[in-house]
């Protein structure tokens, strides 16, 4: 197993560039990983990935979202109309 | 036939057959999980389930994976022998599925409650979660059962729905749940959602195997799954009801309950997929966890998806052909058998009597409208009695020597389909194909079909004595 150093800042999400990122859990032997989360496009990682998986320059251009179209993204399944009819 | 109280004893017994290998070396979530999970899926029939107790960050994490991950497990699942074939376990899930329904047993308490978790939840620490995929867009719950009921029909137990949807681990207690049109639990979201409520959840993980496989069944939407279980294991189905009113297996190692929000869509995905692509990025809706509650020493369960074929094909393999054919023999007394075991029937082969010339397109046709056909097959193909249509080899011949594609191939456009599939144009519509393999009889007057070859006599005989010599020569 690779040495991580334990970052203290939370990194930028390495798929939409947010800074709205949080830890969202460490490994319970101590030291061992960081698990990170994007409140943005709610991708998460773990500190131990390659950097395909954790640096926002390495990460693949193919998956790499921009926040401001996840709004156009597919809904499924589509929300009904709300006047809740008889019941 | 037999049943399985608990996922340990299904474990238990896979161990006892040699098919159960444990992985005490030390192992990284990633890339190891997915790596050997993915490798065991190229083992063959015999390939077994792999249990990883060693695994970094953890002091005492269990992971299982590829438990349904061949002929051989898949035969002990149904309590059949290991080395049975496709074609009897097929004709054995299709027998007992025609027992339905079986019963349901509710008892107070199982070894689940051990642990109750309801502050502070956080999944990331409660389950060993990794990625599967590379392009994931994170952390999967990939073999759970979903159970929940039909609001505007609650106390309906025949409506309640147990499903195996994918579910991204969003936060620490939120989960993305991919619904696709097609599933029964989309139905019931939609009534909810039109009432403006949340849909109240349960998941259930570490199951023991049959639920799972009943789960993954395009079953009717009448149909309770623990009712097919109960046939299908030869006992009623043990479960546990909740202060909700939904009803848990007994042999589960984790249940997650809590809400789907109303009228909430977020982003989901990617996952790499069942047609061995990535499933890309929608808006899915969103869970929310309430209470987490696992046995002492939980085992956690998931499963690789991936380029078939892998352990998801053989889950849905039986399980979609079974109910196809059911269906489409109700109709049609004709049709014989249904193979489905291509991508998740996205192409399916279909065995029939031909009663006159185009009865067999005709026969193509209903599968397309049944339950599972609407959001999931696109090619088929059908043939005749004389041709098994799990032996590929003989399909091949029925394409190659009974098809002229003028009169044989019929292409009906922009029909419903499942999101998932690379091939929709736009997503969620594509085109469909019949491919009619079966030799044209009066009225359809085509090609030239003089006398069929036989078999050389004999050759019965021959076949048993040979099997015999060659299972000595190999012992
Ligand atoms: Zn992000």
């Amino acid at each position: 197993m690779s040495a991580t150093t334990q970052v203290t800042a939370v990194p930028v999400c390495p798929r939409c560039r947010s800074t709205t990122t949080e830890v969202r859990g460490v490994s319970p032997v101590a030291g061992v990983w960081t698990v990170y989360g994007c409140d943005t496009c709610f991708y998460t990682w773990r500190s131990t990935e390659p950097e395909e998986n954790t640096n926002p320059d390495k990460y693949p251009a193919v998956f790499r979202l921009e926040p401001q179209n996840l709004p156009k993204l597919e809904i499924a399944p589509t929300i009904p109309p709300l006047p809740a009819k008889k019941t | 036939m037999r049943a399985y109280q608990d996922f340990r004893e299904f474990l238990a017994v896979l161990e006892q057959q040699k098919q159960l290998l444990r992985i005490t070396d030390p192992v990284k979530l990633e890339p190891d999980m997915a790596a050997a999970s993915a490798a065991a899926t190229r083992l063959g029939n015999r390939s077994p389930a792999l249990l990883f107790n060693n695994v970094a960050g953890y002091q005492n994490a269990q992971i299982v994976t590829n438990v349904h991950g061949s002929w051989a497990n898949h035969a002990l699942v149904l309590g059949m022998d290991p080395d049975s074939g496709i074609r009897d376990q097929f004709l054995e899930f299709v027998r007992r599925y025609r027992m339905y329904p079986g019963q349901l047993e509710r008892v107070t308490s199982a070894p689940w409650q051990e642990v109750m978790i309801d502050k502070d939840i956080n999944l990331f620490e409660i389950l060993p979660l990794f990625r599967w995929n590379q392009g994931d867009g994170g952390f999967f719950i990939d073999k759970p059962c979903v159970i929940s009921r039909d609001p505007d029909d609650w106390n309906n137990d025949d409506v309640e729905n147990v499903g195996c949807y994918r579910l991204q681990v969003k936060d620490k207690n939120h989960l993305g749940i991919q619904t696709v049109p097609q599933h029964d639990i989309a139905l019931q979201l939609a009534h909810a959602e039109a009432r403006g409520e949340d849909l109240p959840v349960a998941i259930a993980l570490g199951n023991e195997p049959i639920i799972l496989l009943m789960a993954a069944t395009p079953m009717l939407y009448t149909q309770l799954e623990y009712k097919m279980a109960a046939v299908m294991q030869g006992q009623p189905y043990r479960v546990v009801q909740n202060a909700k009113g939904l009803d848990i297996p007994y042999g589960s190692e984790y249940v997650l309950e809590g809400r789907i929000l109303s009228r909430k869509r977020q982003p989901e995905g990617p996952f790499g997929e069942f047609p061995g692509y990535y499933s890309g990025c929608h808006q899915y809706p969103v869970i929310e966890i309430d209470r987490v509650l696992h046995r002492k020493d939980p085992i956690y369960e998931s499963v690789y998806v991936g380029r078939p074929w892998t352990e998801l094909d053989y889950l849905q393999a039986l399980t979609t052909s079974a109910p196809i054919f059911d269906q489409v023999n109700s109709t049609f007394p004709e049709v014989l058998a249904v193979n489905a075991l291509y991508t998740h029937g996205l192409v399916l082969i279909v065995q029939t009597k031909v009663r006159y010339g185009g009865f067999a397109k005709a026969v193509g046709l209903r599968v397309l409208s049944t339950p599972h056909g609407l959001g999931y097959a696109k090619v088929i193909i059908v043939v005749n009695e004389d041709v098994d249509p799990f032996d590929l080899n003989q399909v091949m011949w029925a394409i190659s020597v009974r098809v002229n594609p003028a009169g044989d191939i019929l292409m009906l456009p922009n029909l419903a389909e499942n999101l998932l599939d690379p091939a929709c144009q736009p997503s969620g519509i594509v085109t469909k194909m019949i491919i009619d393999a079966t030799t044209p009889i009066p009225p359809d007057r085509r090609g030239d079909y003089g006398e069929i070859l036989g078999t050389p006599v004999g050759t019965d005989t021959w076949l048993q004595k040979l099997e015999a010599l060659t299972k000595e020569l190999q012992r």
